[in-house]
This record gives structure tokens, sequence and C-alpha cells, in this order.
């Protein structure tokens, strides 16, 4: 069974104007001076009420910096909430950020090796899936050399090939389907859509409006945070549409400086 | 904590893999390979054997009692022991510095215990000390002319898993503290040269002086009677010292875990 349960979820990042924070900063933080650097709070999530339960295919759609890539990080617990309670049961596969986290100077049949022992596998199960892994990333004598001389759309190939050998109960995708040439897009795509039919719960950010009306069978529309609307995909885009077309007033970070939408959405890519 | 190491326990094939290339790739490219770590404790200990010898009065009296032929080879003995154990401790906790900020593209993919970053610093200074444990063990013989140090592994094989836990609970502390003043590294690098100075690894206890009071209060000290007693001096250390061994291991290793804990749901939004 697979289950997701948020319960009056918040996400607040503290953030430095300047990463660096110096040794003045440090001694005179609070003495007499005002801070030059101050932390700012951004909610990159608020209140957040969201249960889910086998059979869902849910979704995600909001403006840039609405606090999509980071719920699904929350969901996958990359991000812990700092308020409030997240309940996600289940094996979780998640697709976002797959091109990070390879060994440069290993080979590509070592980087399979470590990315799905990463994942939770074990030297039986990984000889198992190799070839199959091998065969879907089309790298051929590619994989034994270091990935460190891998083109970028060589190494999404691998992550994706890697990624998606496994079963999940839950899944959570953040719009991947852009990964490689053409002839790629058109395999990975195929192979997305054969684990959302056989995962027992998706969650989907995407911006192309057609494909989540295809597959999800039920839609959120998150802003500055926080859900704007939940319910039946054509109801839920066909607000989104009509509120893209409105003036947007922009966001408020909070925490003493005058927000904008590019640092909350800064933090939610990242 | 129990848990905690049980997820450890989960993902082993993960870091043990990745140990494993680390090992690999420190000497990708090298020709004398992983002969390296055999090398580095030997050439430290010969040349500070050398020219301390010379420096430093060092009185046959003093070793001889224990079955040194030349006040030279004891000598020689107490500081390849010492470095071994010295340089363990030392790069664990400087190279447990970077083991969050260098492993944070995993940390930002798969929500993975904390303790098994520094663990693969660890396991990685680990094996390099069991490497120079086992030249140290061979040297030693030769150096006393009887292989009865081997006698004295039953004494020292459990301080040296006892040392493992401290150092991996010494990397988590460093490396924790990095990822909030970024300065630990330096820190760390400075303060353990003057603690090096500071702890009876070159000299005695003895030779210390009136300062002598600094190796008593010297954590890493307990480490070095508890390795070096037995393996120089031919008898095993005092009950009392094993004990306080234990329990600044346990000590470390509380402070590690309450880290972990502490700041486990805290730290990724400071990578």
């Amino acid at each position: 069974m697979a289950k997701i349960e948020l319960d009056d979820v918040s996400l607040t990042f503290t953030v430095r104007q300047n990463r660096k924070v110096t040794l003045k900063e440090y001694l005179l933080r609070g003495l007499f001076l005002q801070s030059r650097n101050p932390r700012v709070a951004v909610h990159a999530l608020s209140h957040l009420n969201l249960s889910a339960g086998d059979g869902d295919r849910i979704g995600v759609i909001g403006h840039n910096g609405a606090g999509k890539s980071t719920l699904l990080k929350l969901l996958a617990g990359v991000y812990p909430p700092t308020a409030g309670t997240r309940d996600v049961q289940g094996k979780i596969c998640s697709l976002f950020d797959i091109a990070l986290g390879f060994e440069h100077d290993a080979s590509g049949w070592d980087n399979i090796r470590y990315r799905s022992y990463l994942l939770g596998e074990t030297p039986r199960t990984v000889k198992k899936k190799m070839s199959a892994i091998a065969e879907f990333s089309e790298l051929g004598d590619f994989l034994n050399i270091p990935v460190r001389y891998y083109s970028s759309g060589m190494l999404v190939r691998l992550a994706f090939s890697i990624s998606t050998a496994v079963e999940p109960e839950v899944l959570l995708i953040d719009e991947v389907l852009g990964a490689g040439d053409l002839a790629f897009q058109i395999k990975a795509k195929q192979r997305m859509r054969e684990m959302m039919a056989s995962a027992r719960l998706m969650v989907l950010v995407t911006h192309e409006i057609p494909t989540l009306e295809q597959i999800c069978n039920r839609a959120i529309w998150l802003q500055h945070g926080s859900v704007m609307m939940d319910g039946k995909p054509d109801d839920v885009v066909a607000a989104y549409k009509a509120s893209v077309n409105a003036p947007q007033a922009a966001p408020h970070v909070g925490g003493g400086v005058d927000g904008d939408g590019p640092a909350a959405e800064l933090k939610s890519a990242a | 904590m129990l848990a905690h190491l049980k997820a450890v326990w989960t993902f082993r094939y993960f870091w043990m893999s990745l140990v494993r290339m680390d090992l690999r790739s420190r000497y990708r490219r090298s020709v004398l390979g992983i002969g390296w770590s055999v090398l580095h404790p030997i050439a430290m200990s010969g040349v500070f054997c050398l020219v301390f010898s010379q420096i430093m009065d060092i009185k046959s009296a003093d070793w001889e009692p224990y079955g040194y032929a030349a006040a030279w080879r004891g000598y020689a003995a107490f500081l390849l022991t010492g470095m071994a154990v010295w340089e363990f401790i030392r790069n664990s906790t400087a190279m447990g510095c970077q083991a969050l900020l260098a492993n944070e593209a995993y940390i930002r993919q798969c929500p993975l215990p904390y303790g098994i970053y520094p663990l693969r610093t660890v396991m990685g200074t680990g094996i390099h000390f069991v490497i120079s444990m086992v030249v140290v063990l061979i040297l030693v013989s030769i150096l006393k002319g009887t292989p009865s140090v081997l006698g004295m592994l039953w004494a020292v094989l459990p301080v040296m898993v006892l040392l493992f836990f401290f150092c991996w609970a010494m990397a988590t502390l460093s490396a924790f503290a990095t990822v909030y003043f970024h300065d630990t590294a330096h820190l760390v690098e400075v303060g353990s040269q003057l603690f090096f100075f500071l702890t009876p690894i070159m000299y005695t206890r003895k030779q210390m002086g009136q300062l002598s009071f600094l190796a008593d209060i010297n954590p890493v000290n307990l480490f070095l009677e508890l390795i070096r007693t037995p393996l120089v001096f031919g008898t095993p250390a005092e009950p009392a010292v094993y004990l306080q061994g234990v329990a600044l291991t346990a000590a470390a290793v509380g402070l590690a875990a309450g880290t972990i804990g502490w700041l486990q749901k805290k730290v990724i939004f400071q990578l």
C-alpha cells in the first residue's frame, strides 16, 4: 500500500543575502551594528495539507518558484518539513536531479552499481539488472570508460536508465521528459508511461498541460507555497490558465527585505 | 542510535563500493600504488629517528630492559607505532571535514543516514591504518630481533576497533562543524600541527618534563598508550587505561550521535 499524508506542512529556508559570512559578522552579530547580511526567511511551502493513496496520479502545476520542486523533495524525504508532519509509505522512486551524484573517475558500469546501491539494491539484484540498464542506455562500450568523459546527454541517459530500472510504489517526477536526444526522448517517454502505469501512486510536476491532462486523474495548483486548488485536472487547469492571463502580484519573501519571485525560485530549484 | 547504525548497515553495499573506489582512485596512475601508504610512515619515522636521536638524549638504559639491542632501535619502534596511531586520528578528523560537503549530491538525492558519509572517509583512513600497523608489527619484530610482539596482538586488536569508532565519531563531528563553519578545515589543520607537538609521539611522557601533565589530559595519548605499551614495551597497558579508552570512545560516539540527531533535519539547508 502506498500513501502520502502531509499534515499542515511548512518549509522555510533561511538564507543569507551573501552566502559568505565574515568573521566581523560572526563577532558583531546582534551587538550594536545592524547586520548588513541579514537572514532572510523564504517560505517555500506554507501550511500544506495533502493526502493521497493507491491509484492517485497527481499532477502539480504552478508558476516558477511556486514550490513544486520543493514539494517533491519534501515528499522524497530530502527536505524535512520545518513544521507539520510528513508521512510517506511505500518504496519511493524519485526522478529529479538525476544527473547529480556520479563518481566521475569511475566507469559507467561502476556508477550503475553505486547508484543502484544508493537506491537500496543489493549486489544480487543489481547483477540481474545490469544488462537491462546498459541496454536501455545504449551507451555500449562507453560504459567501460570513466563518466568524466561522457557528454551531458550521455550522463542523463545513464542516470535515467538506472533510476527507472526499479519498480517503485511511489513515483515522484520532476519534468525530466526532455532527456537526451530525440530518439532517447521517445524511448524515455515510453518508459515513463510504463512506470506511471505500474506505480501505485504518482506525483508529477510539469508545465506540459496536455501531458498532465492525459496521465493524471488529479491536479494540484500551487502558488507561493500553498495549494490554490486541488481537484479534477480539467477544472484545475482551466482555473490555472485563467489566472495566468490575469496580472500577478510578486510573492512576499519576508524577513525584512523586499522579496521577489526569483529568490524563492532559486532556492526551490537548487 | 541503534536504528541509525542499522540504517547504515542496510546501505552497506553503497558505502563499501565507494570506499573501494576511493582506494582505487587515490592511487590511480601511481607506480607504487598502495605501497605509498606503507612507505609513508616508514619514511617519516626514518627521518624523525635520524634527526631526533641526534638532538635528544636517548639513553640505552631506557630501552635495553625492553629487549632492544640498541637505544635507537627502541626509539624507532616507539616512533613508528606512535606515528601510525597519530596519522589515523589526524587524517580521519581532517579528511572528515569534507565528508558532508563532498557528498552533497547524494544527500540532495536520497535521504540516507548521515553516519554513512564520515564512515566513507574513516573506512579509507582505517584501511591505511591497518596496513601501516602490519608494517609496524613487522618492523618492530625486526628491531627487537624476535617476533614476540605478535603475542601481544590480543591486547592491541580490540583497541584498534575502539580507535576506529573514535575516529568515526571525530570525522562525524568535524564534518558537521565544517558545514556550519567552513573554517573548521583550516582550524583542524593548524590545530593538529600544534597538537602533534603537545602529544608524546616523538618523545616519551617522561621526556616532556614539566609539560608531562599535557600528556595526562590528552585524549590522543590514551590510544597511544594503549597501543604502544604492548607493542613497544611488551606488556599490556593498565586496566584503568583501557577503561578510560572505552569511556573516551563512548563519550565521542555519544557526542557524534547526538550531533546527528540534533542536526539531521537542519543540515541540508546549510549545504
